[in-house]
């Protein structure tokens, strides 16, 4: 009887690290190539998440379609935050992006707020509430699928940034931009490709997760506060960092909740994030 | 030569002029809000303390942020654990506020040193970062320790300030005085500090802290200290807050306060101190008078933000210099 | 840092000008506000949350009062012969203290209401209720469910509903004659609301016998209640009361049923999930056979309100929007008592009116009860419901 209650939390706490860890792939690419940590990622994970809710209801599309037209919504945002904030600040300094991308974080939320009300909306798919059994663990269709589209993404960017022209370029600009542009790389494709790519995962995540959990304005705080944690835990600019200090913590916080407390589960990312700053802060793969 | 004789007309007329005219809108202003409770209603001085409570705040981060250029999401945390103390010693053990003061005082700046002590050796965005969550663990601890803080049924009873001799701090505008000359007197300080030598060299780690470090300055001292000023600034706002409220609940403290002092801050002008004070005014002013209008509240408050943000990063005080500089 | 160009003549002139016209918008703005009422007309103040997680709370019970407001104004409020209208004021208090404190000083002395209404959340209530003694100006609560506004009361501040800590007296007999349950178990949200529910409710039921096998908290906007719905169907109750809003309510009955809690445990709803919102979030399958206790019946007058509702402003009915509309009809109904616009009569006509409320019998008493004593407190029993196959309320009891 213990055993399968283990082993399904053991799943979620899986499922769930798969999550923060596609939010933490995009975030540390994000901040490795353009050194900024990306806040407004937290307003792009709630509004595809609305954008994917609406088209669903109001549309008649299928999820499975929802979520590109959702992730096309948060890279066309971040693209444009991009070009039309970010580019501007620049000059001014790193403080003044991150500032700047706090208030666009802000502004999403509040117009999600006043748009849709605060009220949370929840996205049901009954295509994918199927229970299943697996050896005595319950557990939904739908995790299923959250694990197999992680995966695929996984690979998907691995090989990306690995093969791709584009890839490279990126990965160059993330070790040393002045060498980058003197080798002659367009740095700003590189900056809009880079948050397209965050933009799309962040956007990804947020609607693999929502029919699980509810879409409010408020939901993007915490996993975006994580998703940073994992950042660091898993190594400035690494990706397979994010992706094993995604699993990490969502283990760690899965299994806290039941065993520890359920009232500060939201503080274990924050005993991590100690942890990891006091012991080892480049983090688990990190190279800076 | 015709030259030089405009620019010692110029440099004699700036110096007298700016110095007379430099002090009559302090003073001014400082008339104003003294006789506030004269001619206005108990609303309005109610908000202008509200007011005066978060410009504290926001004048103690810009120390930190404006001067050392470390940004910190955990303002929020220090004002409650300064409320929140005092109430604790004042109501369950009976101390006069006076003595709880103090101790709150002290005790938020020995919290912010230790927490600071490790955590400013972090590069900007991971301090932020951490600073972010500490704010959210403090607001847990707050909501959940019902024993100690009331949690969400919230924490009553508490006493205004005990009188000094004949003067009684019970009424609203006697508790508004008390905040308004606590501010003068901080502001003042912060203004001493900033501008004396010490000031100069958190202006040079905000520069280039690297340059700074290499010259031989102790940056980690420095960062510290100031990290530790916001937050005693912080805790004592928390406190006169605590006696002139009277009644703490969790959703004061939450993330909501540290977004509005950071907001404030960059309104108002960061590095200016003057800046944020004037960021705490225009804020409530307009938050107050779009109190009818409820969905677009924030909402308009976000955009202008960004506008702010990206036509005149320097805030007010910075379009204020623009203007002024002919 | 880059050096910005000074501004030109022409820039400088569009901020002055700027400058200007928000100066002189706020100041007509203001003196707008401030304008005492004209003449036959009777200013209501309303404080509640529109925005801010409570947000639907404020939304919901002005629809409420907006109706009332229609149905009064049609009719016309008669004073000493003379024929009034009423107006009401509305502020948001993002379900904050100091915004309620705020939002109420600024009714009482700038628009010079003369009774106010308001608010939801008890720690708003608690921060207002001290104010209308201190003005002398009555206010009715819409929905504060903490014990603590009505006790120690206040003179001028008034609940319709019974309080957390009366429902629980109320309601227990209720449910332990028609379910009978040995064990009960607590999955309640962890704000002022949900843990006086808690401490009530299993206090009561105690008192008869029962025990508590379990007893969970989750954070508002919380989502995920596998950890604590595990540690529920470890501990084994034949009751579980779980206590929130309907998203929370709706994802509750979902992952119970995932972990097959349902229907083996009886799952009772606190108030919230005694509403169609719960229906349209779960889905019928979900909800159907699970109860809640409901702060209003499947009577005629409130499917008549409930029309009304829907064609207005096609949402779903909400207690909050009974209790706003019973909050302005017995507010209206205590000024035409009174005879009077003077706060201090209206008070003293609240203290003695009987009305017949969609929500129940209002009266608002004075009593003692579990060593506390309660001032201008309601206290009808509320309702013991089943949800049915089609998404429609049974009334188990009384």
């Amino acid at each position: 009887m213990i055993d399968t209650i283990v082993l399904t939390q053991l799943l979620n706490g899986f499922i769930l690290g798969l999550i923060y860890g596609l939010m933490a792939i995009g975030l540390t690419m994000i901040w490795s190539v353009t050194d900024l940590p990306d806040f407004s990622q937290g307003g792009i994970y709630i509004i595809s998440a609305y954008v994917a809710y609406w088209t669903i209801i109001l549309l008649n599309v299928p999820y499975f379609l929802a979520i590109p037209i959702g992730a096309l919504a948060g890279i066309l945002l971040s693209v444009a935050f991009e070009r039309i904030v970010y580019n501007r600040l620049r000059p001014s300094g790193v403080l003044s992006c991150l500032l700047a991308a706090i208030a666009l974080f802000f502004l999403l939320e509040n117009v999600a707020n006043a748009l849709w009300t605060p009220k949370a909306k929840i996205m049901s798919v009954p295509e994918t509430e199927v229970s299943l059994n697996l050896f005595g663990i319950v557990t939904s269709y739908h995790r299923i699928i959250i694990f197999i589209i992680s995966v695929l993404l996984f690979i998907f960017v691995h090989l990306f940034i690995k093969y791709t022209k584009i890839g490279m370029a990126m990965r160059a600009v993330a070790e040393d931009r002045e060498i980058a542009a003197l080798m002659g790389v367009d740095t700003s494709k590189v900056y809009i490709a880079t948050w397209a790519l965050g933009g799309a995962l962040t956007s990804v995540a947020a609607i693999l997760i929502s029919p699980l959990y509810a879409v409010w304005p408020g939901m993007g705080t915490l996993p975006l506060l994580k998703a940073l944690v994992v950042v660091i835990l898993g190594g400035f600019g690494s990706i397979i960092g994010a992706l094993i200090g995604g699993l990490i913590l969502g283990l760690i916080e899965t299994f806290g909740a039941i065993y520890v407390s359920a009232a500060y589960q939201h503080g274990f990312a924050f005993i991590l994030l100690l942890l990891t700053l006091s012991l080892r802060p480049k983090g688990l793969f990190g190279r800076r | 030569m015709a030259s030089h004789s405009k620019n010692n007309t110029y440099l004699k007329k700036s110096f007298f002029y700016p110095r007379a005219l430099r002090f009559a809108p302090i003073i001014i202003t400082i008339i104003i809000l003294t006789t506030l409770p004269l001619y206005a209603s108990s609303y309005i001085v109610f908000v202008a303390a509200i007011a005066l409570l978060y410009a504290m705040v926001a004048a103690g981060y810009d120390v930190l942020l404006g001067y050392t250029g470390q940004l910190s999401f955990c303002q929020g945390a220090f004002y409650g654990i300064g409320a929140y103390l005092s109430a604790i010693l004042t109501v369950n053990y009976g101390w006069s506020f006076w003595q709880a003061m103090p101790t709150s005082v002290l005790f938020v700046g020995l919290v912010s040193a230790i927490i600071g002590y490790p955590a400013l050796r972090l590069r900007g965005a991971y301090f932020a970062v951490t600073t972010f969550f500490l704010a959210h663990f403090v607001y847990l601890i707050f909501l959940n320790e019902v024993s100690l803080t009331g949690g969400p049924l919230g924490f009553r009873g508490l006493r205004p300030p005990e009188p000094i001799g004949p003067l009684s701090f019970e009424s609203m505008t006697n508790g508004y005085l008390l905040i308004l000359f606590s501010f003068i007197i901080i502001y003042a300080l912060l203004r001493k500090f900033v501008n004396s030598n010490v000031g100069l060299i958190l202006k040079s780690i905000e520069q280039d802290d690297i340059l700074a470090e290499s010259m031989g300055i102790n940056t980690a001292a420095y960062k510290l200290l100031s990290f530790v000023i916001s937050a005693i600034v912080a805790g004592y706002a928390g406190t006169m807050f605590a006696h002139f409220f009277r009644l703490l609940h969790p959703t004061t403290f939450s993330w909501f306060l540290s977004e509005m002092v950071v907001i404030i801050t960059l309104v108002g002008g960061v590095g200016t101190l003057i800046g944020p004070v004037l960021g705490a005014g225009i804020v409530t002013f307009i938050l107050e008078f779009l109190r009818f209008a409820p969905e677009i509240r924030y909402i308009g408050w976000a955009i202008a933000l960004i506008a702010i943000l990206m036509f005149e990063p320097k805030g007010l005080m910075g379009l204020i210099k623009r203007v002024g500089v002919k | 840092m880059s050096e910005k160009k000074r501004l030109g003549k022409k820039s400088i002139a569009i901020v002055i000008i700027a400058v200007i016209v928000v100066v002189i918008g706020s100041v007509l703005g203001w003196y707008f506000m401030m304008a005492p009422a004209a003449p036959r007309v009777i200013k209501i103040g309303y404080s509640a949350p529109f925005t801010g997680p409570a947000a639907e709370f404020g939304t919901n019970g002005w629809r409420g009062i907006s109706i009332a407001l229609e149905e009064i104004n049609a009719r016309g409020v008669y004073i000493k012969g003379e024929k009034y209208t009423v107006e009401v004021v509305r502020y948001d208090d993002r379900c904050e203290p100091t915004e309620g404190v705020a939002a109420v000083k600024k009714l009482i002395l700038e628009d010079k209401v003369i009774a106010i209404l308001g608010s939801h959340c008890s720690s708003v209530c608690m921060a207002i209720a001290p104010l209308c003694d201190e003005n002398r100006i009555a206010g009715i609560t819409i929905e504060c469910a903490a014990d603590a506004v009505t006790s120690p009361g206040h003179e001028y501040y008034f609940r319709m509903r019974p309080s957390m800590g009366l429902m629980a007296p109320l309601i227990t007999p209720v449910i332990i004659d028609k379910l009978k349950p040995s064990k009960i178990g607590f999955l309640a949200i962890n704000d002022d609301y949900g843990r006086s529910f808690v401490e009530s409710f299993k206090k009561n039921f105690e008192g008869y016998g029962v025990s508590t096998v379990v007893e969970q908290y989750f954070e508002r906007g919380a989502t995920d209640f596998y950890p604590y719905l595990t540690a529920i169907k470890a501990a084994k109750p034949d009751i579980v009361f779980y206590v929130g809003v309907t998203p929370e309510g709706a994802l509750i009955l979902k992952q119970a049923k995932e972990l097959g809690l349902i229907p083996e445990v009886k799952f009772i709803g606190s108030e919230e999930m005694g509403e169609y919102e719960l229906v349209s979030l779960a889905g019928k399958e979900a909800v159907a056979g699970t109860y809640a206790i409901s702060l209003w019946a499947p009577k005629p007058e409130i499917k008549e309100l409930a029309s009304k509702v829907k064609e207005k402003f096609n949402a779903p009915m909400h207690y909050a929007i009974v209790f706003g509309y019973d909050a302005l009809h017995v507010l209206v109904k205590a000024i035409e008592m009174a005879q009077s616009l003077d706060p201090a009569t209206i008070k003293d006509a609240l203290k003695k009116l009987e009305y017949e409320g969609l929500q129940g019998h209002i009266k608002f008493e004075s009593f003692e009860y579990g060593g506390k004593l309660f001032v201008n407190q309601g206290r009808w029993t509320p309702y013991l419901i089943r949800w049915t196959g089609e998404g429609e309320k049974e009334l188990i009891g009384p």
